[in-house]
């Protein structure tokens, strides 16, 4: 294992880190996507990061970083979409406010 | 044809019509008669002018209905139109007031029908039909005042000695058409020897219930129950003409053996009917009893081979005893009664009457010049000349001076005597004896045409026999009117007085045998009826039984059906309390699981992501310490 590797998975490490804790602490729908939004990206860091640094001759690596953006797109699509929602009937995103998914 | 139809169809109509419509019962009547006597003058002319009168109706296989009319059939049937329809004009007034009108004209017409038919009879099919017909009918009107005391046993008599000597004339019928092959009637005359002589015999029986000849002649006394105008229409040229006509038709046929059998018959009967009457108390049974005794002379003629003299007696006979009895209805009227003790005297109240029946009475007497005279002289020219002449002669002069005697004794009686009030008119009643008594005048020119049409010698015994014929009738008379019954008959009154009722007369020998079968009759009906119950109620005990044991089966099947029903409720029982309470269960407890599960959910996206975390974690966690666990 290289020590660049250990960087990047450090990296990768720390976003999810920070986006789990995002996601679990701010009570703002917005806020919530971002943290996802980095504990996706730090996924996407590890993967390029073993791509790169293990098996730079497999290009088919490269497509599941591909997927995952594609996946990231929608997912922030539908995400803030909902909020949109929620903030027009509700003016407000506040997920404290929020227990209709309660089942 | 057309006359042959209107002779038979014309009464039959009318008298239908009569008991159909139950109305206007004397001009159909008279209407019916009148129709019928011009159909048998039109079919007496026709065939006097050489037409062939018949018709062929279908009857049985072989043998078709015949119905011909000859010259002496012809004759006849115009005698039988003539008598009846005068008879009905008399009984208009009879029966005026009478509340049965519309049956006793219905019947009396069904009557006429069934004789016509019998003297037309072309063959022996018709000929027995009609002669049923005939005992039926006469039955009826013998009968036709059923509620009076007598008169059903008087009805019941006569059916019963005319139906037992019908034997005779069914084997005697049989008989012929067996030897000839045909039920044609003028076919089978021609048989000849055993069966002719059989035959004969077995009509001659026939006739002599019909006719009331010794020894059946009692019921013909009784059958005065009826009505008179019956009696006047069954004496003169119906029932009783119906045995004279038999033998009359079939004379041709008969043997001399069987010839001597109907004379000798006949001549007894001339004879003891002859003082019968002469000892009788009622005026309508001296009739009858004279009646019977006349057919014996009728019969004494048919036995001497002389069938035209009978012929010409049985008309003119026709015309005498259909008046007299006219008569005696009209003293009937009168006094409600014909007793020689309550008639008596009635002559010089109804002198015009008594005028009639003392005609008709000189005239069946025999003395010159009404119709009696020539047919009596024919009789007796016919016995002198006949081969059994010892037998007949005698007993048709016996016959001859009875026969004066007891009508000179039933004139004495009429005329002395008190005459009581004077009775009202009655018209109708007069005319029909009037122009009865009017033929039994004048018929006597009619017999020398007749006997060329008949194409018939008669038998010619100079005058001889007139003038012994015109003795005994003379002194007949003379008796009657002079000397009383008593000194007359002397011993022999009271043996008269009950009908020569030889070992019980007839009576025993026929009546009561027939009731003693009738009574054998009901009494193995009433056997059969017990029987017959006795089956019912054996089938109704079955039937019972049988409803026991289905009873039994029932309640058998219907205790299976309990069982399999509580089978089910057990079967349901486990159904209900085993499976479906397991299944219930378990479903309540996944949904209590479900409500557990739920308080997990408790809408927070913190939590719920915490969890998740955690979960993801702990996962991860598992699949890494799990290599290590081995």
């Amino acid at each position: 294992m290289s020590f660049e590797l250990m960087i990047a998975l450090s990296v990768g490490a720390a976003m999810f880190g920070t986006g789990l804790y995002g996601a679990l602490s701010q009570t703002n729908l917005v806020m919530i996507i971002m943290g996802v939004e980095l504990v996706l990206a730090a996924a996407l860091v590890n993967l390029v990061a073993f791509w790169r640094y293990l098996h730079p001759d497999e290009p088919a690596a490269q497509m599941f970083v591909l997927i995952i953006m594609a996946v990231m797109a929608v997912e922030m699509t539908v995400g803030f979409g909902i909020a949109i929602a929620r903030f027009r009937s509700r003016g407000s995103v506040e997920m404290e406010e929020a227990r209709e998914l309660k089942g | 044809m057309i006359f042959l139809a209107l002779t038979l169809l014309a009464p039959l109509v009318a008298g239908l019509a009569i008991l159909g419509l139950r109305r206007a019962p004397e001009a159909l009547a008279i209407a019916g008669a009148g129709l019928g006597l011009i159909g048998a003058l039109g079919m007496l002319v026709s065939v006097a002018n050489g037409a062939a009168v018949q018709a062929e109706l279908p009857g049985l296989p072989e043998m078709p209905l015949r119905l011909v009319a000859k010259p002496l059939t012809a004759v006849l049937a115009l005698l039988v139109a003539t008598v009846a329809g005068f008879v009905l004009v008399y009984a208009t007034g009879y029966m005026a007031k009478d509340p049965e009108k519309p049956r006793f004209f219905g019947t009396m017409l069904l009557f006429v029908t069934a004789m016509q038919g019998l003297v037309l009879a072309g063959d022996w099919i018709t000929l027995l039909a009609a002669w049923e017909v005939i005992g039926f009918a006469s039955y009826l009107l013998i009968g036709f005042w059923h509620s009076r005391p007598g008169v059903a046993g008087a009805a019941t008599r006569a059916f019963l000695y005319t139906r037992s000597a019908d034997l005779g004339l069914y084997l005697g019928a049989f008989l012929l058409i067996g030897v000839a092959g045909t039920s044609e009637i003028s076919a089978t005359l021609a048989t000849t020897g055993t069966p002719a002589l059989i035959s004969g015999l077995l009509l001659l029986v026939a006739a002599m219930g019909k006719s009331a000849q010794v020894p059946l002649q009692h019921w013909l006394q009784r059958a005065m129950a009826g009505p008179t105008p019956v009696s006047a229409l069954l004496h003169s040229a119906t029932l009783v003409a119906a045995g004279a006509i038999l033998l009359i038709r079939t004379a041709p046929m008969l043997p001399a053996g069987a010839l001597l059998a109907i004379g000798i018959v006949g001549g007894v009967t001339a004879v003891v009917t002859g003082l019968i009457a002469l000892a009788e108390r009622d005026l309508k049974r001296l009739l009858a009893a004279s009646t019977s005794s006349q057919y014996g002379l009728m019969l004494v003629a048919v036995g001497a081979g002389a069938p035209v003299a009978a012929l010409l007696h049985l008309i003119a006979h026709a015309a005498i005893k259909s008046a007299l009895f006219l008569g005696a209805g009209v003293f009937q009227h009168d006094r409600d009664s014909t007793e020689m003790t309550d008639v008596a005297g009635v002559g010089r109240a109804r002198p015009g009457i008594f005028a009639g029946f003392a005609l008709a009475a000189l005239a069946l007497t025999g003395i010159p010049p009404l119709a009696g005279f020539f047919s009596k002289d024919a009789i007796i020219a016919a016995a002198l000349t006949s081969p059994s002449a010892l037998w007949l002669v005698p007993l048709a002069l016996a016959g001859t001076v009875l026969t004066g005697a007891y009508m000179g004794r039933a004139l004495q009686v009429l005329w002395n005597g008190d005459a009581g009030d004077k009775p009202g008119p009655i018209p109708r009643m007069a005319v029909g004896m009037a122009a009865l008594v009017a033929l039994a005048v004048v018929l006597g020119a009619a017999f020398g045409p007749l006997e060329r049409l008949l194409d018939v010698e008669m038998a010619e015994a100079g005058l001889v026999a007139p003038a012994l014929g015109l003795a005994a009738a003379l002194s007949g008379l003379a008796l009657g009117w002079l000397v009383p019954v008593a000194r007359l008959l002397r011993g022999a009154l009271p043996w008269a007085q009950t009908g020569f009722a030889v070992a019980g007369g007839m009576d025993s020998l026929v009546l009561r045998p027939a009731l003693v079968i009738a009574a054998r009759c009901e009494r193995l009906e009433q056997r059969l009826l017990a029987a017959v119950r006795g089956l019912g109620q054996g089938a109704l005990a079955s039937a019972r039984s049988a409803r026991a044991v289905e009873r039994r089966l029932y309640d058998a099947v219907l205790s299976f059906g309990h069982g399999n029903l509580s089978l089910a409720d057990a079967a349901r029982l486990t159904d209900t309390r085993g499976i479906d309470a397991a299944i219930f269960g378990f479903v309540e407890r996944m949904v209590a699981l479900g409500a557990r599960a739920r308080q997990l959910q408790s809408g927070f996206i913190h939590r719920e992501l915490a969890i998740t975390t955690v979960g993801v974690a702990a996962i991860i966690v598992a699949l890494f310490a799990a290599p290590f666990l081995n």
